[in-house]
Parts: C-alpha cells; structure tokens; sequence
C-alpha cells in the first residue's frame, strides 16, 4: 500500500526575448502549493516570484509567502544559490517553498541550456551536440565542472 | 503562451511486508527522463538495495553515472545525507539529476514519517491545537526553527525551552 507519494509540475515559457517564467505545482499527502517564477537571462537573476499556498498544516504558514522575495536578486548558479534558497526561503518561511523554488530554477536552467538545440540544429545540420554544449559551457554560470558532461 | 519546457517529478513511498519502504522516484522533463528505485530499511532508515535508468538523455555520455548509484546502498537516512549523495552520485564525475532523484525520496521518507501526528494536529482547532503542536516541537526538537511556523515568535514556541 502507498504511505506517501508528491508530485512536482514545472512548465517553463518565454514570453520575451531573455525572459523565462516558471509555474510550478507541489501536491502531496499533506502540502500543496504553487509558484510563478520570473528569471532574466543572461544572468539568471531572479526578478519575480509569486506563491500560492492551498495546504497546509499550521495557522502560521501563511507568513511564508512575503519571504519568497528574499529570493529576489539571487542568479542561479551563484555561489551557494542552494542553501541560499533552503535559508532566505525556507528556514525564514517554507522548507517546502524553497523545494518547489529549486524545482522551478533547474527547469529554467535546463530549458537555458539545452532549450535552443533544435532550432540550432535546423540551421545548421553539421552542428555537432559537443560543438553545442561546449558553447554552452561558456555562457551558462556555473555549468562547468557540474556534472560528468561538463567536467 | 505555449510551453518550451515541461517536468513531472512523482515519488512514491509503498509499505512493504518484510518491514522495509520501497521508494520510487522518476522525473520525464523535455530533455531528461530517469528513474530509481530504493529498498529502505526500518527501523533504521537503511538503503538496502537500489536500482535505476536514464531512460532519455541530451548525451549518451548521462549513462555512464548510473552505477554510482550503488553507492548509496548502506546509507541511513539521516544528518549528512545530502552532502554524502551530491559528492558521490552528483558532482563532477557524477550526475546531479540521479543524486536529486535519491534525495527526493529521502525527503518524502521523512515526509512519510511526519504525516501520522501531523494527522492528529491538523485536525484539532484552536488552544487543542497549540497545545498539541507545542508537545509535538519538545518531542521533535529538531522542527524548532525549521520554518517560519516554528521560527522564534511563533505561538508554537511559547513555553519551550530551546
């Protein structure tokens, strides 16, 4: 029998050029909140956000909501953007905000690296997928050294 | 607007006879699907065995990660968790996609475990509740100053010795 289960949805649009928004849906056995997150490229930088809780478990959760603006200003990637995130957000408000805030950032941070491959690739047939993500090293902070590819 | 990019991430927590958890954990996102699969133990929260896939990948190089998950086998649920699986399935010789998946299950194991008091708590209304959230902070300590419902100022804290 199941004991527990939580899904996360993350959708990810570009409704400007170097703008990338994120809308992201937590739902478990005992918490469901969302989120709307607004990041500016080049630079990742947080520029909005705004949350929603639908449950929860204490009369004084609600104070959480204000603290998602701590995240305001940070660049993904940044140093310590992770426990940056986990302590602005939530330590001072939500663990499970913070969750679903580094949920939506990785979105937006995959759709910013591997987002503009196909229409690349439709230009030019000879692009190869290391020519591509050699080039992605270079403009993506803190993508090097991240992983096995990129090490 | 039309979506550039989609994920679902769904981890499940099944009670298993033989006194253990299976914790299933898959991601589908537009460029990445992955999957893992942990026996945990009880009553020590004890990864008994793993196994998992990297079913769609922008590289095929993604594959060559997927045995670093053994490593987790032996690891308890507990303080140092985190950093023990991001330096040995994340990191640079690593892939941080299958250490988040690991790590998504430990936390819904803890989940798993708070949800049976929080049962009774959630339900019960004013002074019954504060009384009983403020029994629930002195047995489980570690909650105190874990979010802003337990953060100094709370009425939870009220009377609570830290």
């Amino acid at each position: 029998m199941l004991s527990f289960t939580r899904t996360k949805v993350i959708g990810v649009e570009s409704p400007k050029e170097n703008i990338l928004l994120a809308h992201g849906v937590l739902d478990d056995n005992i918490y469901a909140m969302e989120l709307d997150v607004e990041v500016k490229l080049p630079d990742f930088e947080i520029t909005g956000i705004q949350g929603r809780m639908k449950r929860v478990t204490t009369a004084e959760c609600w104070k959480a909501v204000p603290k998602l603006g701590n995240a305001i200003g940070l660049r993904i990637g940044e140093e310590r953007f992770i426990s940056k995130i986990n302590r602005g957000v939530g330590k001072q408000g939500c663990s499970h905000f913070a969750n679903l805030l580094l949920e939506c950032c990785d979105a937006i941070r995959q759709q910013a690296i591997y987002g503009g491959w196909q229409k690349l690739k439709e230009k030019d047939a000879s692009l190869s997928k290391e020519t591509f993500l050699k080039e992605q090293l270079k403009k993506i902070p803190g993508l090097k050294d991240s992983c096995l590819l990129y090490s | 607007m039309i979506l550039d990019y989609t994920r679902c991430k769904h981890a499940s927590i099944a009670e298993l006879e033989e006194n253990s958890l299976l914790v299933r954990v898959a991601v589908e996102d537009t460029f990445y699907a992955a999957e893992v699969e942990m026996v945990v133990g009880l009553p020590a929260l004890e990864v008994t065995s793993i196994k998992g896939k990297v079913k769609r990948a922008f590289s095929d190089k993604c594959q060559q990660a997927v045995p670093l998950l053994n490593e987790v086998v032996g690891m308890r649920v507990g303080s140092g968790i985190i950093k023990a699986v991001n330096d040995l399935v994340g990191g640079p010789s690593g892939c941080p996609r299958l250490a988040d998946l690991i790590l998504e299950g430990f936390n819904d194991v803890i989940l798993r475990y708070t949800m049976p008091p929080l049962r009774e708590i959630v339900p019960l209304a004013g002074q019954a509740q504060l009384e009983a959230y403020q029994a629930y902070l002195r047995k489980s300590p570690r909650l105190v100053g874990s979010c802003i419902a337990f953060a100094e100022g709370s009425p939870y804290r009220e009377g609570l010795e830290v």
